[in-house]
């Protein structure tokens, strides 16, 4: 039975369920998140991170959410009043309902009614994530805008130039996927990867997803519209109180909503995490795609990703603004464009009865094209690094091959410690 | 994973319509061309790119012009390819000759680096007009090379507009031709603000005659269930639609087709414009922008709404009579040698739609031929407009033309031929196609029409024998223009409008049996 | 709350229904207010705002019309991208620009006022006296054939309107190419680290005359403007301060003719200077 079908006689009752359901599933997991993300990075920096509140310091979200909401609330003078009431909201918003469409589960009996385990499912479910990223960007822009300051506006601009640079890679990379599935409904995409999942049936889409997912949560390195170190906090710098929990809350359901998205496309969605091993190692267990199960390996899915934003967060510098539009416009939309292509004439030759020996001349041709086109990138001029550089000015002019000297023996150290008795056996060390 | 890859995805194959190439051929070439033009403009450098642009065009008009001349030769009555979108028949093929004719022509202007220094267009576009980088750029003899595939473009898109035989693939075909032409109305190298007003102007208004044209659209299919013209000529028969939907429909349509062809009211845009764009450009738009959107206007009226013509018949005699008489009055009150030839355009428009009222052969037949001669004649006008300058650029204004005739005999000769030909006078062919145009007029009961018609003649008679009594009668300025020698490319420009002008006042019969051989296939 | 619409609308079978038509009066009424609201509104930001919301309104239009590719088409393309555009260059330009409320020529906008609600006037009768003659048909049927609304979309385009669909293409490369001629200045200096390694710029910054930051404006010594030049300690103007963009910086200053001659009090307020003297 299509999902779409099951869905269509939810009763109401039912429906409120599944709007509760995912309402707080998406809050606690930005919860988790939020703690998750600290420890993570503690563990990173080398330090505990919260530990405190409750076990592990597993409350400790939840106390600063409680915190924040008793702030004071703050209104700039130079503030428009209804935007920038309205901004946060607009920003929540199309993060919670992007969700709706994104298959949590297979066919699951609640309280006696057949349903699936999602909201809805239609037939262009992935245009849904997209529209409601696009609406989202909204609050960002009107935040920065309605601030009446200049460092949020100069993040609101970011912002909005960011988001339609990384939509735009992004919408290219779902276009192979769309194109295997047959399908723009989600429920369609999980059940095309039954057996085979798309991560590596099309690596380059989903790398391409990765990268501008990434860039279109705002997330480090691609934070620009916030950078803290140029922008102050970028276009949330006049928020405070609930209309800052709310953008904060947006950012995180949108990071759940992008990496439940990339789990539905390219990692089997609700599907078993061993269901694509070849050789009938991926039906060992029979029962798992059934019943709750698939909510369990969806989740886990997800933290995989969301692990690798904060993976991200902890080790990589952020992207000076016009690299990361060269990123966007010179490297992901031109790849993904060639990419397609190429998806699209594998497609092509296996529905097509054609002979072996046009294929293989297809190829030929295509492979040579690619090497000509190779040859016409120019080399990097390698850097001549015999000469000696000076200065063209009077100023003194550190020396180019300037190596720091060892460090010297700490004597001084040494002899004050020396008194010590337990601290003699690590003299040597220094 | 290979069982995988072989699953067809759940959906049928496409049955992808048949492609008649050949029968395109002119088209594809021009469309192509065009995009090789932008290739050029990425890869090339600066230098490199003006000789090679201007062979690429010239290859372009020669194939485009040589499959077209086979096409004539093969097929006599025409056919639709690409699932009905395009209907490349005879009047389709004529117009496409006349278009790559009108446009070679522009385009030789275009090239032209002899006239002004460096070409009439701007070396940097992006540079604020009347900064110091600006003044800076002035002496510079680069230009902006982008305009020879955007000229490919539009007309790309004046071809296609006439051709197409449904009203979604027409208006696509109308933002193609018209969007480059927005743009390089900005690009004047002189008088730069004068210019990016003409832009914005025609932008703006030109934007608001599409959406015009595409409620139009709506409504009519809502009418028809259908955006081609074969289906609403179709439904048109019927009786059981609602009528209002097709009248609503077809007006909104027709404003937008009038407004492309600068007639009666709609017109306001073509004064500023012709003005304030480069003078090749102008050349351009008058003659090919005309003869696309008459072109389209034909078509539509012939092929969609002859059934229902009785309906609207009247409205579009009193479009036709306010056009001419705006042409023809304030024309007279213009002092501008541009802005004259521009109102001189609207009353022109306002003899076309004359013939495209008449919906019968003859009709079809002396538009067409009338297009054919217009267009020529005003290319070489506006040739002539660009050789007489002064220190800041092109003189238009009609006190620096006095006297004209003592410093540059030839150069007042032509265009007091050009004039007279504008005028309709005999020998000329303007008077060969103001009379084809009103025979058929008359023939379908027009009798009124052609009275103001002909009233509207003999006003705008006077403003160009004032030019040409101005040239000839009047004692030249002392800080007066001079006159530019020309180089090959507008030289041949010139020559081309004014030799094909005179001939076919004189033999008129060759290019009217080519109009008249066959009507529209749908 | 947009997807329950659209499943209502899949599921309901005939042309019309109960729910259609209350989400069409409540949407109609929602994409009429965001109109009315952009032609009102006086701010250039609130008007993109309220022309938001009519997309918005007509997008969900379209999908409880059957036609949920048009609908989140419409979103992604109208609200996410163009307008989203029209945001972009609204702030560029700056939160005060508002519209002009001089009237150039005398009577117009009454003029305006007067035939535009004529001509609306005129349509929405046309159209309301055709609507009784119309019998609505639905898409409920074409979707149920062939891979449904999507996929019969992606046919027609690559069938019955082929044609226009790749001339389509023509029109995106013009506008990149207009794009790229009225706004890219080839003749702009490169900014040096538009293409250097962060080692490549340390080394030509102390190669060059001058490793240390320029002099910053004048701010705040005399005016609050970045195009006031730097004072040096002579009380001359330092010129390296000046920014080159700035292309109205105060050339006057800049003139030896006007320049101030070196003194102390270049420094206070000409006000306070005028007061001493």
């Amino acid at each position: 039975m299509k999902t779409a079908d099951l869905l269509a006689d939810d009763p109401i009752w039912l429906i409120i369920i599944k709007v509760v359901g995912i309402f707080v599933y998406l809050v606690v997991f930005t919860l988790f998140m939020i703690w998750l993300e600290r420890r993570v990075v503690g563990r990173m920096q080398h330090r505990p991170g919260p530990n405190r509140v409750g076990p592990f310091g597993l409350l400790q979200s939840l106390a600063d959410g409680l915190k924040l909401a008793f702030k004071e609330d703050i209104r700039p003078v130079l503030a428009d009043k209804w935007v920038f009431f309205l901004a946060p909201v607009v920003s929540a918003v199309p993060a919670l309902l992007a969700f709706s469409v994104i298959p949590l589960g297979g066919e699951v009996t609640m309280f006696g009614e057949r349903t699936a385990l999602q909201l809805a499912d239609l037939p262009v479910g992935l245009l849904v994530v997209l529209a409601c990223s696009s609406l989202g960007v909204y609050g960002i822009v009107l935040a920065g805008w309605a601030s009446g300051s200049p460092y949020p506006l100069l993040g609101a601009l970011r912002s909005a130039a960011q988001v339609i640079s990384y939509e735009i890679a992004m919408g290219l990379s779902i276009v192979a996927v769309v194109m295997y599935s047959g399908s723009m409904s989600t429920s369609d995409i999980v059940l095309a990867q039954k057996d085979n999942w798309f991560f590596y049936l099309l690596p380059l889409s989903f790398l391409i997803y990765l990268v501008s997912m990434v860039g279109e949560t705002n997330r480090a390195p691609f934070d620009l519209a916030e950078a803290e170190s140029e922008l102050v906090g970028g276009f949330h710098t006049e928020y405070s109180s609930l209309k800052f929990a709310l953008f904060f809350l947006a950012e995180y359901i949108n990071m759940v909503t992008v990496s439940g998205l990339a789990t539905t496309m390219f990692f089997g969605g609700w599907y078993a995490p061993w269901r694509f091993l070849p050789f009938g190692l991926g039906e060992v267990w029979a029962g798992a795609d059934t019943g709750w199960w698939p909510l369990l390996w969806f989740t886990l899915k997800t933290l995989g990703f969301l692990f690798l934003f904060i993976w991200l967060r902890g080790t990589l510098p952020r992207f000076r603004y016009d690299q990361f539009m060269k990123l966007g416009w010179k490297v992901l939309v031109p790849v993904s464009l060639v990419w397609i292509l190429g998806v699209t004439a594998v497609r092509v030759m296996q529905r097509e009865e054609l002979s072996t020996t046009f294929k293989l001349v297809a190829v030929l041709i295509g492979v040579t094209v690619i090497v000509l086109i190779s040859f016409l990138i120019p080399d990097r001029p390698e850097r001549d690094t015999t000469i000696v550089r000076t200065a063209g000015s009077d100023y003194p002019l550190p020396p180019p091959d300037l190596r720091v000297p060892a460090a010297p023996k700490r004597r001084l150290a040494a002899a004050a410690t020396a008194k010590l008795p337990s601290a003699t056996k690590e003299d040597g060390d220094v | 994973m290979i069982s995988f890859l072989a699953q067809p995805g759940g959906l049928d194959a496409l049955q992808a319509p048949e492609i008649d190439y050949w029968a395109m051929a002119p088209l594809l070439i021009v469309l192509g061309a065009a995009c090789v033009g932008v290739l050029v403009e990425a890869f090339l450098a600066k230098p490199q790119r003006w000789p090679v642009q201007v062979i690429l065009t010239v290859l372009t008009f020669a194939f485009a012009g040589l499959t077209l001349g086979l096409r004539l030769t093969k097929d006599p009555k025409g056919l639709t390819t690409v699932a009905g979108a395009l209907s490349i028949d005879r009047p389709a093929l004529f117009l496409w000759g006349t278009l790559l004719a009108l446009g070679f022509g522009a385009m030789l202007m275009i090239a032209d680096r002899s006239v002004e220094p460096g070409g009439s267009f701007v070396a940097s576009a992006a540079i604020r007009p009347g900064t110091i980088q600006d003044r800076a750029q002035a002496g510079q003899h680069g230009m902006q090379t982008e305009v020879f595939p955007l000229a490919l473009f539009a007309l790309a898109g004046m071809m296609t507009f006439v051709a197409a035989n449904d009203l979604l693939t027409m208006f696509i075909a109308l933002e193609v031709m018209s969007l480059p032409l927005y743009l390089m109305c900005g690009l004047a190298r002189r008088r730069r603000l004068i210019s990016q007003e003409a832009a914005l102007k025609y932008f703006l208004l030109g934007a608001f005659a599409s959406a015009f044209f595409l409620y139009g659209l709506a409504l009519l299919y809502g009418y028809a269930q259908s955006v081609k013209l074969a289906d609403i000529a179709e439904a048109t028969g019927g009786t059981d639609r609602s009528d209002t939907l097709l009248y609503a429909g077809f007006g909104l349509l027709l404003v937008g087709l009038l407004f492309k062809a600068s007639v009666g009211p709609f017109h306001t845009w073509t004064p500023d414009v012709y003005q304030g764009a480069p003078t090749p450009v102008t050349a351009f738009m008058g003659a090919c922008t005309k003869v696309a959107a008459f072109g389209a206007i034909l078509r539509v009226l012939q092929v969609a709404f002859k059934a229902s013509s009785w309906e609207w018949e009247y409205v579009l005699w009193a479009v036709a009579i306010v056009s001419m008489a705006i042409g023809a009055i304030l024309g007279i009150t213009q002092t501008d040698v541009k802005r004259m030839i521009a109102y001189s355009s609207i009353a022109h428009a306002g003899f076309l739609l004359l013939g495209s009222i008449a919906l019968n052969h003859d009709g079809l037949s002396s538009t067409l031929f009338y297009l054919l001669t217009y267009g020529f004649t005003t290319l070489a006008a506006f040739g002539v407009v660009s050789l007489v300058r002064n220190a800041d650029g092109e003189a238009t204004h009609l006190s620096q033309w006095a006297g004209l005739a003592k410093r540059s005999p030839l150069v007042a000769a032509v265009f007091s031929f050009l004039l007279l030909a504008l005028a309709g006078i005999p020998l000329t062919s303007g008077f060969i196609g103001k009379f084809v145009v009103f025979r058929a007029a008359l023939a379908e009961g027009m009798g009124p029409l052609v009275v103001v018609a002909l009233i509207a003649s003999a006003v705008a008679a006077f403003f160009y024998l004032r030019v040409i009594v101005l040239m000839y009668f009047s004692e030249p300025a002392a800080d007066g223009p001079a006159v530019s020698v020309p180089g090959a490319f507008t030289t041949a420009a010139i020559t081309l409008g004014v030799v094909v002008t005179l001939l076919l006042g004189v033999l008129p019969g060759f290019a009217l049996d080519w109009a008249g051989a066959a009507g529209f296939v749908f | 709350m947009s997807s329950v619409f659209v499943t209502q609308a899949v599921v309901d079978a005939g042309p019309v229904s109960m729910g259609e038509q209350v989400a069409f009066y409540v949407l109609g009424t929602g994409s009429l207010i965001g109109a009315l609201g952009m032609l009102f509104a006086r701010n250039a930001v609130h008007s993109a705002l309220w022309l938001v919301l009519t997309m918005l309104n007509l997008g969900v239009l379209y999908m409880v019309g059957q036609a949920p590719f048009l609908g989140f088409v419409q979103i992604i393309v109208y609200t996410g991208a163009i307008m989203m555009l029209f945001l972009f260059v609204l702030m560029m330009v700056g939160r005060e620009s508002s519209d002009s409320v001089v009237e150039v020529l005398r009577g117009q906008r009454l003029a305006a006022g007067v035939i535009g609600l004529g001509f609306a006037g005129l349509l929405v009768a046309a159209l309301v006296r055709s609507l009784t003659q119309v019998k609505p048909i639905g898409l409920a049927q074409p979707n149920a054939q062939g891979g449904g609304n999507v996929a019969n979309v992606g046919k027609l385009i690559f069938t019955d309107y082929l044609f226009a669909f790749e001339l389509t293409s023509a029109l995106l490369i013009t506008a990149a190419i207009g794009a790229m001629v009225l706004a890219f200045n080839e003749k702009r200096r490169r900014p040096a680290y538009a293409k250097s390694l962060q080692q490549e710029l340390v080394e030509a910054r102390f190669q060059g005359n001058r490793p240390s930051p320029l002099p910053g404006p004048g701010v705040f010594a005399t005016a609050n403007s970045v195009a006031t030049p730097a004072l040096l300690p002579d009380g001359s103007v330092a010129p390296e301060s000046l920014s080159e963009v700035i292309e109205s910086t105060a050339r006057e200053r800049l003139d030896p003719d006007l320049l101030p001659e070196p003194d102390a009090h270049a420094l206070t307020a000409p006000e306070q200077r005028e007061g001493e003297s």
